[in-house]
């Protein structure tokens, strides 16, 4: 449904997207994830036909959209950032001119703004005028908007932004639905909220892709960032022990889970430096330490990091990058 | 093109729903009235001394009044045509949806042109009024108001351009308001500089003062609809051009 291929965009000679490529295929949920400032916000707005590329190409349903811009806008729908509504407009009134404007045959418009309605659970405050209704509503008309006339592909940009946590448990529910029928691609950097409602995860950070696949191929990536060990025997000796392996740079009793005499636990932190195989090699290493010393070693087991540890590895040394390209981005929006 | 109805619709019904337009028009109305009932007592007490110029002249010619409501009443009105859009982000939703600039443009160019003429109708009762004692001549009539709608169509224009250019409401309506009075004045350079000259020759071609003048003693010359056409056209087409031009930024 979207295919985008070796996308640049800069705003005067910053680089804000840079030679990103990725897809997304018919009926999926794709989150597009990255820190504040990685570029979701103006790939999505390039995607949408709102920004122009500087080169690369972006196709939306088979449709380039500079060639054919009328024909790829018509097949999505999109939610910007802010949500931006006219204030004195109706909910009701605001989406029938939305749908006049995408093309919505003028017999079918009134059951096409009342099912987005439905669909986005709006249809109670259909009377109210808009400037009137709280934040998670007006993220809702949104919603409904990008849903009128059903397009095939939606694009919302950080969608659950600025909601509290009962609304945005709801919108998660209706993205979930849409999911069944429409693909979908809806920018966040907020990892739970991937897991929640996504089936594939694209990572940027710097304008540049740095992770594509679905959450268990992103999981897989994470390196073991330590080892738990137990032991029995004298703790102060274990500890000596292990911080005299290479590669671990720290070694720190923990609560032993058991009640057993003279057992203990310790977590050990790896070097930065070190990769899986010296990771796995280092293990050895220390259980061979801890015999040596005449301990009993009763578990050895790798600490695996976080989800969230591994969105800031991947990300994160972009984010100096990220931070300045923010203020660009404000700067040209 | 498509696009044209429903942002045109959407245009006229922001604008009213609005307190500023009720604002502009009663502000437009009781200026007219005023002017119209000095005019009526001014020519009533003069009897047959002046014979030379009719209350309808009058009031669509040589009078500053006229100018005035418009450099009043003009930028408000275009104020915030892509500004406000801009300033508020809903020119995202707009832009993303299946429209072309051009169909957007003139969709708000005609929706505050509608606004203009609707202003207007209300000054025709003016005409009733003075049928009432005296007869009118309806062609001039009806040049005095080709002259108010042409040279409110250029300042309209102008006004959008300003607005397509700031994402400043408040800059457009200063930008549009020097920008019509500029041009204004220049006009008016037609009477201080000295026949003959290039000076006088530019001046007098872009003259409202004088060109107002003669749409209301019923003289439409078509040097005068030449350069108001382009007065609407090239400001519309800078417009699309700065629309388009967002999209590079």
């Amino acid at each position: 449904m979207i295919s985008v291929q070796h996308l640049v965009k800069r705003y005067g000679s910053k680089v804000a997207v840079d030679d990103l490529s990725f897809e997304v295929d018919k009926g999926e949920v794709v989150g597009f994830l990255g820190p504040n400032g990685a570029g979701k916000s103006t790939t999505l707005r390039v995607i949408a036909g709102f920004l122009g590329l500087t080169s690369g190409t972006v196709k939306v349903a088979g449709h380039d959209i500079t060639k054919e811009s009328f024909e790829a806008r018509q097949k999505l729908g999109y939610m910007p950032e802010a949500v931006p509504h006219y204030p004195e407009m109706r909910v009701v009134e605001y989406l029938r001119f939305r749908a006049e404007l995408k093309r919505v045959p003028g017999g079918e418009r009134k059951r096409a703004v009342w099912d987005a309605m439905g669909k986005a659970n709006v249809r109670d405050v259909a009377n109210v005028v808009i400037g009137h209704l709280s934040k998670g509503y007006r993220q809702r008309v949104g919603l409904a908007d990008a849903l009128v006339g059903s397009p095939p592909l939606l694009v919302l940009d950080e969608p659950t932004a600025g909601l509290d946590p009962n609304q945005i448990r709801d919108v998660r529910e209706v993205i979930r639905e849409l999911g069944k029928e429409h693909t979908v691609l809806l920018s966040t950097h907020i990892l739970s909220e991937v897991e929640a409602s996504c089936s594939r995860v694209v990572v940027i950070a710097g304008g540049k892709l740095v992770a594509e696949g679905t959450m268990d191929e992103i999981a897989r990536k994470r390196r073991s960032a330590g080892l738990h060990v137990v032991v029995r025997g004298d703790l102060d000796a274990a500890v000596a022990a292990l911080r005299g392996v290479e590669g671990i740079v720290k070694a720190l009793p923990e609560p032993a889970t058991t009640a057993d005499e003279g057992v203990h636990a310790v977590r050990c932190s790896w070097s930065k430096k070190l990769d899986e195989g010296a990771a796995a090699r280092a293990t050895e290493e220390a259980v061979g330490a801890l015999v040596g010393r005449g301990l009993f070693v009763r578990e050895a087991s790798p600490v695996k990091s976080t989800l969230e540890e591994l969105f800031g590895e991947l990300t994160g040394a972009r984010a100096d990058d990220a931070a300045r390209e923010d203020e660009e981005e404000e700067a040209a929006s | 093109m498509r696009s044209f109805w429903p942002i045109y619709k959407r245009e006229l019904f922001a604008f009213f729903v609005t307190p500023l337009a009720w604002v502009l028009i009663t502000v437009f109305l009781l200026v007219q009235g005023m002017h119209f009932f000095l005019l009526v007592d001014h020519f009533a007490s003069a009897g047959q001394q002046i014979s030379d110029q009719t209350p309808l002249q009058a009031f669509f010619g040589n009078t500053v009044l006229l100018y005035l409501v418009l450099f009043l009443l003009i930028p408000p009105m275009t104020m915030r045509l892509f500004a406000e859009e801009r300033r508020s982000g809903t020119i995202e939703s707009l832009m993303t949806a299946p429209v072309s600039s051009i169909g957007v443009v003139l969709a708000k160019y005609a929706a505050v042109l509608t606004t203009y003429v609707a202003m207007w109708a209300p000054t025709v009762l003016y005409l009733v009024i003075l049928r009432q004692t005296g007869d009118i001549d309806w062609n001039v009539a009806a040049s005095a108001y080709l002259g108010v709608l042409l040279v409110g169509a250029g300042y309209l224009s102008l006004g959008m351009l300003m607005s397509a250019i700031t994402k400043s409401q408040f800059l457009a309506l200063v930008l549009t308001a020097t920008v019509i009075l500029a041009l204004f004045i220049l006009g008016v350079g037609e009477f201080v500089t000295r026949e003959g000259t290039v000076m006088h020759d530019v001046c007098s071609h872009v003259s409202v003062w004088a060109h107002m003048n003669d749409f209301a003693s019923g003289v439409v010359d078509s040097r005068r609809l030449v350069f108001y056409g382009s007065l609407v056209v090239l400001p519309l087409f800078v417009t699309v051009r700065a629309v388009d031009a967002w999209r590079w930024g």
